[in-house]
């Protein structure tokens, strides 16, 4: 009989359940290891690389400083614009789309038509529009326009200020004037935001925000007296239509302080096209433009002879003569090739001048013999004294120094320097060597800016260098006979009611594109208010009047003692010149 | 025989003491209370978010919203100047019949006297 033993018998089933199980096991486990793995040992780095898929980092772009006019009228201010630009890509219509934007816009249709069908993913349609157009237009909810906010700066004074203001480019930054020389300042530092943001870019409220906040840029307030800048750009601007002159430039200065009350000119100078009325590219003639200043320049050569005493107001000169002739031969040849020949703007006779009389009269000849008594040297030291040859430093970009030529070897250019001739100056040159006559003699710095505001209301105030450049006698003898010429010299038409001018008229010569002069000239005037204690200096230059107007007498003057007159009355000087 | 008289029960032997069920005073269940107590806490947290969250959007639209009248602002102070501006002003002061004066006086007040006296200066257009 066969014995079966009885043991455990092999159930597949059982084997089957145990395989899933261990199987099931194993998956979980993976499953737990990956999230072991990613929420224990790569959380960290997981987290960090979602958080920089959110985050967003911008720049916060700094205010640009404002500019403000000496009362606190605004000159320029920085505002939110929108820029429109399209996707070439999603434009259905680029033909339409140009003819009505660009009409809208005043951008040519052609140009923005080949921007948009450009292959570029990206174009502007036109940058710094005002906010309401742009939401006009992207209303019509054309495909592919957008708008991005930029800011743009403003000039509400328009050409009033410009030429002192400046302008920056399309990006903002200083291209000329003060928004070029206070760039720096002006500029601000940008600050930064750190945000997290949602799938359709909207900040997440309780994200990460971080701001590191920008810095505005500071405020200028200027010396500049809108009113009285505006009534000399209209003194110009009448005058360059009366005498028919090419251009007409005006400055005024505080005498005491350096502080420029106006600088402007005509034609005027528009800040949004950066062009002149007449088209041209614009450059301040003030404070770039230079020029042979003529019988001005005889404030130096007399001043420099009263301080050092080779001469005395009343010292007679004897048979001053229309013609000086300094080479010999020099005046048989009408060819101003040969130096050496001077002559009276006027003929007259032969006579006795006392050093009154010749500053009066403007001589020439007169001017030169006093210049003799000075010698070459002596000369040379005075006008340089004076600030000529070398820039004012004045906080405007890119002054001229202007040019002083006195070479050696050169026998007459003494004598040419003395009369205004051999030196070429700028306007401010001139007003602020007229205002160190003004302020007892001594020089100072002409400025623009009187402070800086930051953000935090700290204000710096512009340090100015001064120096003394003739004695105090010395500079009111030189009001006096600067009063002479306008109350029976050559400066008569500058004269303003209720008050004692002083003043001396200039009429040089224009050089030819040849090297040689021409018949036009650039007539000039300047002078100074109340004369026995100067409160304002006035420069005017007129550039190319017609022949009528050709003297600093018949053009510069009448605009000086307009121009005048409105700056006594804006700083209410005292009449002092009621009989 | 003769029957002696039962005694009395003990009146107190026929009272039994009966253990009855306890009464107990209804009680929560600490269970209850932690259950409580996270619900309120979780409830809690909800509405501090939500209102952390709507505080959040709050902010934002004031934030929104002071830039935007700092830029109304901006665009006001701007108009104003504009219409300040001396070459505006001056056309116009001009169409009103508002001419700078032909003639200069100047007023000179002599303290010793009682009444000032007017003195007119050079007739001249000064303009």
């Amino acid at each position: 009989m066969a014995t079966v033993t009885a043991g455990r018998q092999f159930n597949p089933l059982k084997l089957r359940l145990a395989l899933i199980g261990i199987i099931l096991l194993m998956a979980w486990g993976v499953v737990a290891w990956r999230l072991v793995q990613v929420q224990v040992v790569t959380a960290p780095e997981i987290a960090e690389r979602g958080l920089q898929q959110r985050l967003v980092s911008r720049e916060l772009p700094p205010q640009r400083g404002k500019i403000f006019d000496r009362n606190g009228d605004l000159l320029a201010m920085t505002v939110e614009a929108e820029s429109l630009y399209a996707v070439p890509g999603q434009v259905e219509e680029p033909l339409w789309v140009a003819q009505q934007f660009g009409t809208l816009l005043g951008v040519d249709p052609d140009v923005l038509y080949d921007r948009l069908t450009s292959d570029k993913d990206f174009v502007y349609i036109k940058r710094q529009v005002d906010g309401d157009v742009a939401d006009e237009l992207l209303a019509l909810g054309v495909r592919g326009v957008y708008s991005l906010p930029e800011s743009t700066r403003v000039y509400p004074a328009g050409e009033v200020a410009s030429h002192v203001v400046g302008f920056v480019n399309i990006d903002g930054v200083g291209q000329e004037g003060l928004e070029i020389i206070y760039e720096d300042a002006l500029r601000g530092i940008p600050g930064q935001e750190l945000f997290e943001r949602d799938k359709d870019g909207v900040p997440i409220p309780q994200g990460m925000n971080d701001i590191i906040p920008a810095v505005p840029g500071v405020d200028l307030n200027t010396t500049i007296d809108l009113p009285l800048q505006y009534q000399a750009q209209q003194a110009c601007e009448d005058m360059v239509a009366e005498a028919e002159a090419e251009a007409c430039w005006v400055v005024a200065i505080e005498v005491e302080t350096g502080a420029v009350l106006a600088m402007t000119g005509a034609p005027a100078f528009d800040p949004n096209t950066k062009l002149t009325v007449d088209g041209e590219p614009f450059s301040n003639f003030n404070v770039r433009g230079i020029y042979e200043p003529g019988s001005t320049q005889k404030l130096i050569t007399f001043a420099a002879a009263l301080e050092e005493q080779t001469v005395e107001v009343g010292t007679v000169f004897p048979n001053v003569a229309d013609v000086l002739e300094l080479r010999e031969g020099a005046c048989e040849f009408d060819d101003d090739e040969v130096h050496g020949c001077y002559r009276d703007f006027d003929e007259h006779e032969t006579v006795d001048m006392t050093v009154q009389q010749i500053f009066t009269q403007s001589s020439n000849v007169g001017t030169i013999r006093v210049a003799e008594t000075l010698g070459e040297e002596r000369l040379v030291e005075y006008i340089q004294a004076f600030g000529l040859g070398t820039s004012t430093g004045v906080d405007y970009g890119a002054e001229a120094s202007g040019i002083l030529n006195f070479a050696a070897g050169c026998e007459t250019c003494w004598a040419s320097g003395a009369i205004g001739y051999s030196v070429a100056v700028t306007p401010l040159q001139m007003a602020a060597a007229y205002a160190a006559i003004g302020n007892d003699g001594v020089w100072t710095t002409p400025h623009i800016v009187s402070s800086t505001i930051d953000a935090q209301g700290q204000t710096e105030v512009a340090s100015l260098e001064t120096r003394v450049i003739v004695s105090e006698q010395t500079a009111r003898l030189m009001r006096e006979l600067l009063a002479g010429v306008v109350e029976s010299g050559t400066g008569q038409s500058g004269q303003v009611d209720g008050y004692r001018v002083g003043g001396k008229t200039g009429t040089a010569n224009k050089l030819g594109e040849d090297g040689r002069y021409t018949e036009e000239t650039r007539a000039s005037f300047v002078g100074m208010a109340p004369i026995d204690d100067p409160k304002v200096v006035v420069a005017v230059v007129i550039d190319a009047p017609s022949h009528e107007y050709r003297t600093g007498g018949a053009s510069a003057a009448p605009v000086f003692s307009r121009v005048m007159e409105h700056a006594l009355h804006r700083l209410g000087v005292t009449p002092d010149g009621i009989e | 025989m003769s029957a002696r008289p039962q005694p009395a029960p003990d009146p107190r032997q026929r009272l039994r003491v009966l253990r009855g069920k306890k009464i107990r005073k209804p009680t929560i269940a600490p269970w209850m209370i932690m259950v409580i107590v996270g619900i309120t806490a979780f409830l809690g947290l909800v509405f501090a978010r939500t209102s952390l969250d709507n505080s959040a959007f709050e902010l934002a639209e004031l934030n929104a919203a002071i830039t935007q009248q700092a830029e109304i602002n901006r665009e006001l102070r701007i108009e104003i100047a504009r219409l300040e501006n001396p070459a505006r002003i001056a056309p116009l002061a001009e169409e009103m019949g508002l001419v700078i004066p032909a003639e200069t006086h100047q007023l000179l007040v002599d303290l010793d006297r009682d009444a000032p006296h007017l003195v007119q200066s050079n007739q001249e257009d000064t303009q």
